[in-house]
C-alpha cells in the first residue's frame, strides 16, 4: 500500500501560475509516500510545497530548473519495484518509447518515470513500465499549447502496481487505472 | 453432566464459578446466562454463539478494508481513486483505519508496564489491536478514545488467569483431561486442544512412555473428581454441545470472549451503566450533559450527602468532579489500582446488577444511579474520597487537591474501600429517587447507614463518625488546620497560587505608592473592615499579604503630602488611589475567590476622622486574637500610632501623642514585618529599602525621632490592611477565580506602568537623600527648591501614569 505521486513538468512561475485548484485539494500531506518528480519545477517554492506533502522526494533536473543540483537521472527501490527518474529531454526524439527503453535497460529498472513531453503515456514495455506522468499545470510544451494538467499516482502493492491517471479534462478530475504486474522471474541481465 | 454445575447455593449465596473470574465476569455482565440451572451446555451454546459473531466481523471488517482487487466491476474511480476526499470511498475508510490503528497503537504501547511480561508481548498486543479495532469499526459514532484499551486490558487477563488455572489443573489430573484410554495417544492431525498439543510434544520428547509404560494418575476419574474440578473439566471439555466453539475455557478463542466481553461492558447489556457512554461527549437525554459529567455530579451529590463538608470544601476549592473522575470513572479505576486489586473492583462491580431497580414512571436525579451497578462506581468513588478525607480537607487550592486525588496511595486497604462502597451503595440508590415520600425514606435509610456506619467499627475508618459528629466540629478542625497552615506558609513563603496573587498584588501596590492617603480617619472604615475580616479565612493570608506589601506604599503619599501640602493636591492623589483601588479591584477579582459578607466602598475610605475612632480600632484589633499575630501586632502599634499621622500630615494638628514605648513595638513589629515581607514577596529590592527611606526621609521631612518613622510606616501598614481588605471585600463578592487568566493582559500592562511609577518615586528619594545629607533636622516645607522642582516633575509623571490606569 506504498502510494508514490509521479508528478512534473509544472513550470512554475513561467508557464503556468500554480496547481489546479482541484489538484491541490487533493493533493494532502499524509496520504503519500514518496514523490517523483521529472524536473522542471522550476523555483525553490515548487520544490518547498512538494515536501511538504511527503518527506521523501525526488528530483531530477529538467532544462528550465533553476536549482542546478538536481542530477539527471535517479534510481531507487521501492518495495518490489526499481524506480527511475529522468527527466526526458536528454533523450532523443523526445518521447520516443525505443529510446526510453534504452535508457530503462541502462538504469535497470522496471518502472522509469519521465517527462518534458507533457503528455501522459503509460506503457508496458519488455516486462517493464514507462510512465510520463505530463505536466501538472497544464503548461504548454515546446511541442503543443493542448497540454490538459496530468499527474500519476501509483499505488505499489506487492508484486503489483496500480497506476491512477488523474487529468483535468475540462475542469474536471477524471480518474483512470492501469494495473500491472510484476513477474517475480525477472532478473537483469546482468 | 449438568448436574456437575449445581452451585452451592445451600450453603452461602456463593456465586457460580467463583474461582473462575472470566467465567463469572461472563455470567455477571450478561454474555452467559446467569440463571443456576442453566446447564453446561447452555452455557456452551451461548459462547458459541457470540464467537461466531465475532468471527464473522472480524472476516468481514478486516478483510475488506483493502481496496478492491481485479475482477471487481470498476468502481467509480473518481470516487475510488486514493487521493479521493470523500470519506466513503474505500481509499477514504483504508486511511481512517489507518488513522485508528496508529491511535490503538500509540495507547497500546503504554498499556500496564508493570505487566509488560503478558500484555507487551506481540501476540497480545495484536490480539488487543485487533478487538479495539473491530469494536470501533462496529461502532463509529463512538470511535476509538483512550481508556478503551485500559477497560480491555482486565478483562484479557482475566480470560488468560481462568487458562493458566485450568492448565494446572489439567496437569493434576491429566489422565482425565487427556483422551488417553489405553495409554496410546491418538494422533491427530489437527491439534486443537491446547493441553493435547502440549501433551505431544511431552511425548515426543520420549521421556515419559519410556519410564511410565503404564500412565501413573490420581486414579480419578471424572465421576470421582471434587466438584471444583470437574467443573473446570466441563467447562473445558470439547464434547459437549457445539463441540470446540462451545469450550468456554479456551485460548483459541480468547480474543473472541473478550471482544464479547468488552462490547457488552461498553453496550451495558440493556443496562443503565454502559460505559460507550462515558466516552462519548454526547449529551444524555434526560440530563443536558455527557453522561460522565452527569456521573461526576451524581458522585459529588453523593458525598454532600454523606460527608458535607469535605464536598463543601471541595466546592468551594473550585474542585469540579469531572477534574478526577474522568478518569476514574472512564476507566473504572483501572489507573488508581494496581492489576489485583482492581480484579477485586471489578468483581464487585460487576457482581451488582445493571439492570435498573427504579420504575420508569419515578423521576430519578442521575442516570447512573438507577442500578446497583452504577451506585456502587460512585459509591466507590465516594468512598475513596473518605479514604482522602484528612489530607483533601489539608488542602488549600485546587492544585494541590487535585495532585492528591490523581496520585492515590498505593497501596490502600481494598477490604475497607470495598466495604465502605457497599454500605454507600444503598445511600446512593435511595437518594437518587426525587420523590418526596421516598425523600422520607431516604432519611430512614441515611439513619440505618449511618448506623451502619459504626457497624464496621472494628476496621473502620475515623471517617465513619462522621454523621454524628456535627458539621461545625469538622469546620472548627479545619478552621484550626487551615489558619495555621497559614502561618507556617507565611515563615516558610510557601509558593501557590496566592504566592501568585501575591505577586502580582506587589507589582499592583507598586503602582499606588504616589497615591496618598486621605488620612481623615480610616479607621472607623477599619474597624468594621477589620471585623470582616474574621469571617473570612482564606483570604486573611492574602490580606496580610496586601498589609506587608502596601505597608511602605503609601509612605511616600505622605511624604508627598508634606512637600505639597495643597489640599488639591492631596484630593488628586485620592482620586488616583481610588482610581487605583478600581483597577485593584479588577485584578483581585480575578484572583480571589473569597466570599464575604458585604462590601465596602473604598471611597468612604477616606472620610471619618478623629482619633475616637483610633481607640475603636484598638478594640477591634483585639477581635483580631486568633488571627494573625503578625497583622495583629502590626495592627495595635498602628492604630496608636494613627493619630501621630493625622498631626504629622495636618499641619495645624502638631501634637504629637507619641509614645515611645509603642514606637519601639512598632518598630519591632515594622522590622519584623518588613523582615518577612522580602520573604513572601518576590518584589524588587526597592521595596525593602522602603522602610530604610522613609526612616530618614521622615527624619528629615520632620525631625523627629525613629519612633515617629517607624510609626509612620506602621501607621501606613495599618491603613495598608484597611484599604486592602475593603479592596478584598469589595473585590471578593461572589467572585469566580477562573477570570485570573482574562485579568494577566491588564497586569502585565500594570506592571510595566508599576515599575515606570517606581522609578519616579525612586527619582524623588533620591532628591530627597541629597538634601538630607545637607541638613538634618529640617522642617518639612524647607526643601531644597532644586530637589523640590525636580521631586515635582517626577510626581507629576506619575500622576500620570495613575490617569492612564483610570483610563483602563
Amino acid at each position: 500500500m506504498v502510494l508514490v505521486l509521479a508528478i512534473g513538468d509544472l513550470h512554475i512561475p513561467h508557464r503556468a501560475p500554480d496547481l489546479p485548484a482541484k489538484f491541490k485539494s487533493m493533493l494532502v500531506p499524509g496520504k503519500i509516500q514518496h514523490i517523483l518528480c521529472t524536473g522542471n519545477l522550476c523555483i525553490k517554492e515548487v520544490h518547498d510545497y512538494l515536501k511538504s506533502l511527503s518527506p521523501d522526494l525526488h528530483i531530477t533536473r529538467g532544462e528550465y530548473d533553476e536549482d542546478v543540483r538536481y542530477p539527471e537521472n535517479k534510481t531507487l527501490m521501492i518495495g518490489q519495484f526499481k524506480l527511475g527518474l529522468c527527466h526526458g529531454h536528454q533523450i532523443v526524439p523526445w518521447g520516443d518509447l525505443d529510446s526510453l527503453a534504452m535508457l530503462q535497460r541502462q538504469l535497470d529498472v522496471d518502472i522509469l518515470v519521465t517527462g518534458h513531453t507533457h503528455q501522459f503515456k503509460a506503457y508496458k514495455h519488455e516486462g517493464g513500465v514507462v510512465i510520463n506522468p505530463g505536466s501538472a499545470t497544464g503548461a504548454y510544451s515546446s511541442i503543443t499549447y493542448d497540454v490538459n494538467p496530468s499527474f500519476v499516482l501509483m499505488d505499489i502493492d506487492g508484486l503489483r502496481v496500480v497506476v491512477y491517471v488523474y487529468e483535468l479534462i475540462d475542469g474536471e478530475v477524471k480518474v483512470d487505472k492501469i494495473d500491472f504486474k510484476k513477474t517475480a522471474t525477472t532478473q537483469s541481465a546482468h | 453432566m449438568s448436574s456437575a454445575s449445581v452451585p452451592e447455593a445451600s450453603s452461602t449465596p456463593q456465586k457460580r464459578f467463583s474461582n473462575l473470574r472470566g467465567v463469572r465476569w461472563r455470567v455477571d455482565l450478561g454474555i452467559l446466562p446467569s440463571s443456576p440451572s442453566a446447564s453446561i451446555d447452555d452455557l456452551r451454546r451461548v459462547t458459541a454463539d457470540t464467537r461466531r459473531r465475532y468471527a464473522t466481523l472480524r472476516r468481514r471488517l478486516l478483510m475488506d478494508h483493502h481496496p478492491p482487487k481485479d475482477g471487481d466491476a470498476s468502481p467509480d474511480l473518481t470516487v475510488d481513486n486514493p487521493l479521493s476526499q470523500n470519506p466513503d470511498s474505500t481509499w477514504g475508510r483504508f486511511f481512517s483505519y489507518a488513522e485508528l490503528g496508529r491511535m490503538v497503537d500509540q495507547d497500546l504501547s503504554r498499556l500496564y508496564p508493570e505487566h509488560s511480561g503478558y500484555f507487551h508481548t506481540p501476540t497480545c498486543q495484536a490480539m488487543l489491536r485487533r478487538i479495539l479495532l473491530l469494536w470501533c469499526l462496529q461502532h463509529p459514532e463512538h470511535g476509538y478514545r483512550q481508556g478503551m484499551h485500559e477497560l480491555l486490558a482486565p478483562l484479557v487477563y482475566v480470560l488468560r488467569v481462568d487458562l493458566d488455572h485450568l492448565i494446572q489443573v489439567q496437569k493434576l489430573h491429566e489422565d482425565c483431561f487427556n483422551d488417553e484410554f489405553d495409554g496410546i495417544i491418538l494422533p491427530e492431525s489437527d491439534m486443537i486442544s491446547n493441553y493435547r498439543s502440549r501433551r505431544i510434544r511431552n511425548w515426543d520428547s520420549g521421556i515419559e512412555i519410556e519410564n511410565n509404560p503404564y500412565k501413573v494418575s490420581n486414579g480419578l476419574s471424572v465421576g470421582e473428581l471434587d466438584p471444583h474440578t470437574r467443573e473446570i473439566f466441563l467447562l473445558s471439555d470439547s464434547y459437549g454441545a457445539e463441540g470446540e466453539l462451545g469450550v468456554i475455557l479456551s485460548e483459541r478463542f480468547m480474543e473472541h470472549d473478550a471482544y464479547c466481553m468488552l462490547d457488552y461492558l461498553m453496550d451495558g447489556a440493556q443496562g443503565v451503566l454502559a460505559m460507550a457512554s462515558f466516552f462519548s461527549p454526547v449529551v444524555g437525554s434526560s440530563t443536558n450533559l455527557p453522561p460522565v459529567i452527569e456521573a461526576s455530579s451524581a458522585l459529588y451529590h453523593l458525598l454532600s450527602i454523606v460527608d458535607h463538608s469535605l464536598h463543601a470544601h471541595l466546592v468551594e476549592l473550585g474542585v469540579e468532579p469531572q477534574y478526577f473522575a474522568l478518569r476514574w470513572l472512564r476507566v473504572l479505576y483501572g489507573r488508581e489500582f494496581c492489576l489485583d486489586d482492581l480484579l477485586v473492583i471489578w468483581d464487585e462491580l460487576f457482581s451488582s446488577k445493571n439492570s435498573s431497580c427504579i420504575d420508569s414512571d419515578v423521576e430519578y436525579n442521575f442516570k447512573v444511579l438507577c442500578s446497583p451497578r452504577g451506585s456502587f462506581v460512585a459509591a466507590l468513588a465516594v468512598s475513596m474520597l473518605l479514604y482522602l478525607r484528612s489530607s483533601l480537607l489539608a488542602t488549600e487550592t485546587a492544585t494541590t487537591c487535585l495532585q492528591r486525588l490523581l496520585n492515590f496511595p498505593q497501596n490502600p486497604d481494598m477490604k475497607k474501600l470495598i466495604e465502605k462502597a457497599k454500605s454507600l451503595q444503598m445511600l446512593a440508590l435511595e437518594s437518587n429517587i426525587t420523590s418526596s415520600s421516598s425523600q422520607r425514606l431516604s432519611d430512614k435509610n441515611k439513619l440505618n447507614v449511618s448506623r451502619g456506619y459504626s457497624l464496621p467499627s472494628g476496621s473502620a475508618m475515623p471517617k465513619t463518625t462522621v454523621s454524628v459528629i456535627p458539621d461545625s466540629y469538622w469546620e472548627e478542625k479545619w478552621r484550626v488546620l487551615h489558619e495555621d497552615e497559614e502561618l507556617r506558609k507565611q515563615s516558610n513563603s510557601e509558593s501557590s497560587s496566592s504566592g501568585i496573587m501575591k505577586k502580582i498584588l506587589t507589582r499592583k501596590l507598586s503602582l499606588s505608592r504616589t497615591k496618598s492617603e486621605p488620612l481623615e480617619g480610616k479607621n472607623a472604615q477599619s474597624q468594621s473592615s477589620v471585623r470582616r475580616r474574621l469571617f473570612d479565612d482564606s483570604s486573611k493570608d492574602i490580606v496580610a499579604e496586601k498589609d506587608h506589601v502596601k505597608s511602605e506604599c503609601y509612605v511616600p503619599a505622605f511624604v508627598l503630602d508634606n512637600l505639597n501640602s495643597g489640599k488639591n493636591f492631596t484630593e488628586k492623589l485620592v482620586d488616583q488611589r481610588t482610581s487605583d483601588c478600581m483597577v485593584e479591584e479588577t485584578l483581585l477579582s480575578g484572583n480571589s475567590s473569597m466570599v464575604l459578607s458585604t462590601a465596602t466602598s473604598p471611597h468612604d475610605i477616606g472620610n471619618d476622622h478623629g482619633y475616637e475612632s483610633e481607640k475603636s480600632s484598638v478594640t477591634s484589633n483585639s477581635f483580631l486574637g486568633d488571627n494573625d499575630e503578625e497583622t495583629l501586632s502590626m495592627e495595635d502599634p498602628c492604630s496608636q500610632n494613627h493619630q501621630d499621622e493625622e498631626t504629622i500630615n495636618m499641619e495645624e494638628h502638631c501634637t504629637q501623642n507619641l509614645d515611645n514605648q509603642l514606637a519601639q513595638d512598632v518598630e519591632a513589629t515594622s522590622s519584623v514585618v518588613i523582615d518577612t515581607v522580602p520573604e513572601q514577596v518576590a518584589a524588587p529590592k526597592d521595596r525593602k529599602s522602603f522602610p530604610g527611606k522613609f526612616q530618614w526621609i521622615w527624619r528629615f521631612g520632620r525631625g523627629c525621632d525613629e519612633g515617629n518613622q517607624k510609626s509612620l510606616a506602621g501607621y501606613s501598614k495599618k491603613d495598608s490592611c484597611n484599604i486592602s481588605t475593603c479592596d478584598a471585600i469589595y473585590n471578593s463578592n461572589g467572585v469566580n477565580k477562573r477570570t485570573e487568566v482574562g485579568d494577566k493582559k491588564v497586569m502585565d500592562t500594570l506592571r510595566s506602568l508599576g515599575q515606570s511609577m517606581l522609578e519616579n518615586v525612586q527619582v524623588i528619594e533620591t532628591v530627597f537623600q541629597q538634601d538630607k545629607g545637607k541638613s538634618d533636622n529640617v522642617p518639612n516645607n524647607s526643601l531644597g527648591g532644586k530637589g523640590q522642582g525636580a521631586a515635582i516633575t517626577a510626581l507629576k509623571e506619575l500622576r500620570k501614569i495613575s490617569n492612564l490606569l483610570q483610563e483602563m
